[in-house]
C-alpha cells in the first residue's frame, strides 16, 4: 500500500492498512525497547521549568536523599525516558510506541488520554526499558477532528533492576484531518 | 507538623499528613500563562518532537488552531497541583487525564482540584483521591483524577 507523503511529518514510520488488518494487532506485545540514555538530572529539571515545579524532591539533593535516597524525578516524565533521540549516528530507532505499527488508514495522530500507575520512583541514573502491547483498536469513529480509530496501548516501565516502576495505559486517535480548521461537530 | 533536623545542609518543607485531608477539601489552584516559549520547552524537555507540537503549518493541517500542548505538560500540570497541596513526601500513585480541547500559545491554563475521598486501602496505604479540571478561557480542556498517597501522621522518616 502506498504510503501518503506526509506519513514521514509526523516523526514516525506509521503503518498504513485497514480496520481488519488493524485488528490483528490486538494483544501484541512489543520487544524490550531500552532508552538511549540514562535519565539525567538535566533533563529531569529542565521539565521542572515547563510547568514550574518546585517540590524539593526533584531539587534538592540532601532532602531527597533523606526521604527517597537519592533525587527523583517528576512522574510525569516517566512515558518520555524512552524517547529515541532525534538523530544517531547509527541510525534514528524508530519510536517504542506499538501504537505506531498498527496498519489503519488515518495519516495523522494525536493523543487524547492516558492513564497511569506509578508503583515506584524514577531515579537519576536509571536506565528505562519500556515492552508496550496493543490492548484495543476501535471501529472507525468521527470526531471533530476528522475519522479514524482509537488505539489503546498498555506500557509497562522498568528500571535497571527489571523492577516495574509505571504502567501507562494510552489513547491515540489515529485519523484523517478534515482538512483547515476543525469545525465543533460534537 | 513540623519536623526538625540538625544535619547540615537539611531543610524541610511543609507537608500534609493524611489524617488533616477533608472530604471535599479544595486545592490551591495555579495559573500557567502558554506562550510560544512554554510550547517549544514542553518538546524541548520531554523530547517528543511530535510536529503538532512544533510546527505550526502541520498543527493547522491536522484541525488545530495552532501549534498545541502535548500530552506531558498536562501530566506535570496536574501532578504539580497535587504534590504543592501535599508537600513533596505525596506519592502519585495514579493519574488519569483526558484530552477535551487543545491548549495554544496565548492560553492560561489553569487547574483546579477537590478532594473526593479520603482512605486506606487493602494493603493499608493511606490514600487521597482527587478530582481536578484544566481550563482554558474557552472551558475545561483536560479534566483528570488522581489517587496519591500522603504520610501518616507520626511516621518516622
Amino acid at each position: 500500500m502506498k504510503e501518503p507523503e506526509n506519513s514521514e511529518a509526523t516523526g514516525h514510520k506509521l503503518a498504513f492498512g485497514d480496520y481488519e488488518q488493524a485488528k490483528a494487532w490486538i494483544g501484541r506485545r512489543s520487544q524490550m525497547y531500552v532508552a538511549d540514555v540514562p535519565v539525567d538530572e538535566s533533563r529531569s529539571k529542565y521539565y521542572c521549568t515547563l510547568a514550574e515545579d518546585g517540590n524539593p524532591s526533584y531539587w534538592d539533593q540532601t532532602w531527597a536523599a533523606m526521604h527517597w535516597g537519592g533525587l527523583i524525578t517528576p512522574p510525569g516524565l516517566l512515558m518520555t525516558w524512552v524517547m529515541p533521540l532525534q538523530w544517531d549516528p547509527a541510525g534514528k530507532r524508530e519510536s517504542p510506541m506499538l501504537a505506531m505499527k498498527v496498519p489503519l488508514p488515518g495519516d495523522t495522530i494525536i493523543n487524547t488520554g492516558t492513564e497511569t500507575e506509578f508503583f515506584q520512583p524514577v531515579y537519576i541514573g536509571d536506565r528505562i526499558t519500556v515492552i508496550d502491547e496493543i490492548v484495543d483498536v476501535s471501529p472507525e469513529k468521527s470526531t471533530r477532528l476528522g475519522t479514524g480509530h482509537f488505539i489503546v496501548t498498555d506500557g509497562h516501565f522498568y528500571n535497571s533492576r527489571g523492577e516495574l516502576v509505571g504502567r501507562n495505559r494510552n489513547t491515540l486517535y489515529r485519523f484523517k484531518a478534515r482538512g483547515g480548521q476543525a469545525e465543533e461537530t460534537s | 507538623m513540623k519536623q526538625t533536623d540538625q544535619r547540615p545542609g537539611w531543610r524541610d518543607y511543609p507537608q500534609k499528613y493524611w489524617q488533616q485531608v477533608e472530604d471535599g477539601e479544595q486545592l490551591p489552584g495555579l495559573e500557567l500563562p502558554i506562550d510560544y516559549k512554554r510550547i517549544v520547552l514542553n518538546a524541548a524537555s520531554t523530547w517528543d518532537w511530535f510536529p503538532g507540537h512544533h510546527n505550526p503549518e502541520y498543527a493547522r493541517a491536522q484541525g488545530q488552531e495552532n501549534i498545541y500542548a502535548s500530552t506531558i505538560l498536562f501530566h506535570g500540570v496536574v501532578d504539580r497541583l497535587v504534590t504543592d497541596w501535599a508537600g513533596p513526601r505525596a506519592f502519585i500513585v495514579r493519574r488519569g487525564i483526558r484530552m477535551q480541547q487543545s491548549v495554544y500559545p496565548g492560553d492560561t491554563l489553569s487547574a483546579q482540584g477537590q478532594v473526593t475521598r479520603r482512605y486506606r486501602d487493602d494493603a493499608g496505604s493511606t490514600l487521597v483521591d482527587i478530582e481536578i479540571e484544566l481550563r482554558t478561557e474557552r472551558g475545561v480542556c483536560v479534566p483528570a483524577t488522581v489517587t496519591a498517597r500522603l504520610p501518616e501522621q507520626g511516621d518516622v522518616e
